[in-house]
C-alpha cells in the first residue's frame, strides 16, 4: 500500500498547488510511482501547473460517481511515466464529496502507487476536511507571514481532530515546508526566520524554499520549476522529494543570501 | 548601513503577536472538541419545530460566571 499525503495550508495562495506539482514530479523522478490528485473542486489548477490542462477528459468526481473508471481518468505526465494526475471537477460543487467514495478512491490509488498526493483546497471547510480524512501524512505549506502561519495552525488543529487516523487512535505524520523565504529580509529582521515559525507551529521541517521569480515563468509554461536544475526553488523541491523518498539530506540554510560572503565584505567597507 | 540601525525588527513583533494569537485560538478550539456534533444535534432538535439557518455557540465569561450563549438564526420565512 502506498502512502497517502495531503498537502494543506489553511490560507490560499501560499504555493500549495505548486508544491504538490513539484513534489509529485520529484518523487516520480526518484523512480517511485506517484499520483497527484486535485481536491480543489470547482477551482481546478494543478492541471495548469503540470501543463496537462488539455489532456483532461474525466475528473475525480466522475470516477467517484462511477461515470468513468480510474484508467480513463488518470493522465500520464509528459515528463515522467511514473507520474499520473487526476483532475478536480471544474463544474461541480464541493458538496458532492462523500466520505465513502473518497475512501474507495484513495484506497484504489494507494494499491497502485507508492505515493498518493492530495492537493487540498484552501480554507478549513468541508472540501478540506474530506481531503485530510484518509491521509496517512500531511505536508503543511506556509509562507513566513502572520496570516499564513495562523491559518496553518487552524488547519493542523482540524487535521489532528478529524482525520480517520486520529479517530482510530493513531496520528497523522506532519511535515512543514516554509515557502517564499526572502533571505535578505530574514537577515535584516523584517521576515520571520524558520526557527521562529518552528517554535510557533511545532511541526518538523522537511524543507525551506526561497522566493524565486522563476516560479511564475514555470507556471506560465506548465513546466514545474523542479525541472530547472539551476533554480533555487527547483533545487529545494528536489531535496524535499528525495527526503520523502527516504534519502537523508541535511537541511540547507536558504536564509543565508547567495552572495553572503560578498555582502559581508561590502558591508565592512561601506 | 543607515537603514540597518534605523529599522526596528518587525519579525520579532510578528513572532510575539502570532504566539499570543495562536495560543488563544488553540484554547478556544480545545474548549469544545465536540462543538460540531453539539451544533448538529441542536439544529436537529430545533428543526423539528422550525427552520434553522445557522447556529452559533460561544462561551462567555462575565463577573466570574461562565455561560454558554447559543444563538440560533431562523430561516426568514419560518
Amino acid at each position: 500500500m502506498g502512502i497517502i499525503i495531503a498537502v494543506i495550508s489553511g490560507k490560499g495562495g501560499v504555493g500549495k498547488t505548486t508544491t504538490t506539482a513539484n513534489i509529485g514530479l520529484g518523487i516520480a523522478l526518484n523512480d517511485k510511482k506517484c499520483v497527484v490528485v486535485d481536491f480543489d473542486i470547482g477551482q481546478r489548477n494543478l492541471d495548469m501547473i503540470l501543463g496537462l490542462e488539455n489532456r483532461v477528459v474525466f475528473d475525480m468526481v466522475q470516477v467517484m460517481d462511477g461515470e468513468a473508471n480510474l484508467k480513463q481518468a488518470l493522465i500520464k505526465s509528459k515528463i515522467s511515466p511514473n507520474l499520473h494526475f487526476l483532475a478536480a471537477s471544474q463544474t461541480k460543487d464541493k458538496s458532492v464529496l462523500d466520505s465513502e467514495k473518497i475512501f474507495k478512491l484513495v484506497t484504489d490509488l494507494s494499491a497502485e502507487y507508492d505515493f498518493v498526493i492530495l492537493d487540498a483546497p484552501a480554507g478549513i471547510e468541508s472540501g478540506y476536511e474530506h481531503t485530510i480524512e484518509f491521509a496517512d501524512r500531511a505536508i503543511v505549506v506556509v509562507n513566513p507571514e502572520v496570516s499564513s502561519i495562523r491559518d496553518a495552525d487552524r488547519a493542523i488543529g482540524i487535521l489532528d481532530s478529524k482525520s480517520q487516523k486520529v479517530k482510530d487512535g493513531s496520528e497523522v505524520l506532519k511535515y512543514l515546508i516554509i515557502n517564499r523565504i526572502n533571505p535578505k529580509m530574514v537577515q535584516s529582521g523584517e521576515m520571520l526566520a524558520s526557527e521562529d515559525i518552528l517554535d510557533i507551529l511545532n511541526v518538523p521541517l522537511i524543507g525551506k524554499i526561497p522566493e524565486d521569480k522563476g516560479i511564475i515563468d514555470a507556471s506560465n509554461q506548465g513546466k514545474p520549476i523542479i525541472l530547472d536544475t539551476n533554480a533555487a526553488a527547483g533545487k529545494a523541491y528536489a531535496r524535499i522529494a528525495a527526503r520523502l523518498c527516504g534519502q537523508e539530506i541535511p537541511l540547507e540554510n536558504v536564509e543565508e543570501p547567495e552572495n553572503g560572503l560578498m555582502q559581508k565584505i561590502k558591508e565592512m567597507f561601506a | 548601513m543607515f537603514s540597518f540601525f534605523s529599522k526596528k525588527s518587525s519579525a520579532k513583533t510578528a513572532k510575539d503577536r502570532l504566539t499570543i494569537a495562536i495560543m488563544s485560538d488553540r484554547k478556544n478550539n480545545d474548549a469544545f472538541p465536540f462543538m460540531d456534533e453539539m451544533k448538529a444535534e441542536i439544529i436537529e432538535v430545533v428543526k423539528k419545530y422550525m427552520g434553522v439557518k445557522t447556529i452559533e455557540i460561544k462561551k462567555e465569561i462575565e463577573d466570574g460566571v461562565e455561560a454558554l450563549s447559543i444563538d440560533v438564526q431562523l430561516e426568514t420565512n419560518a
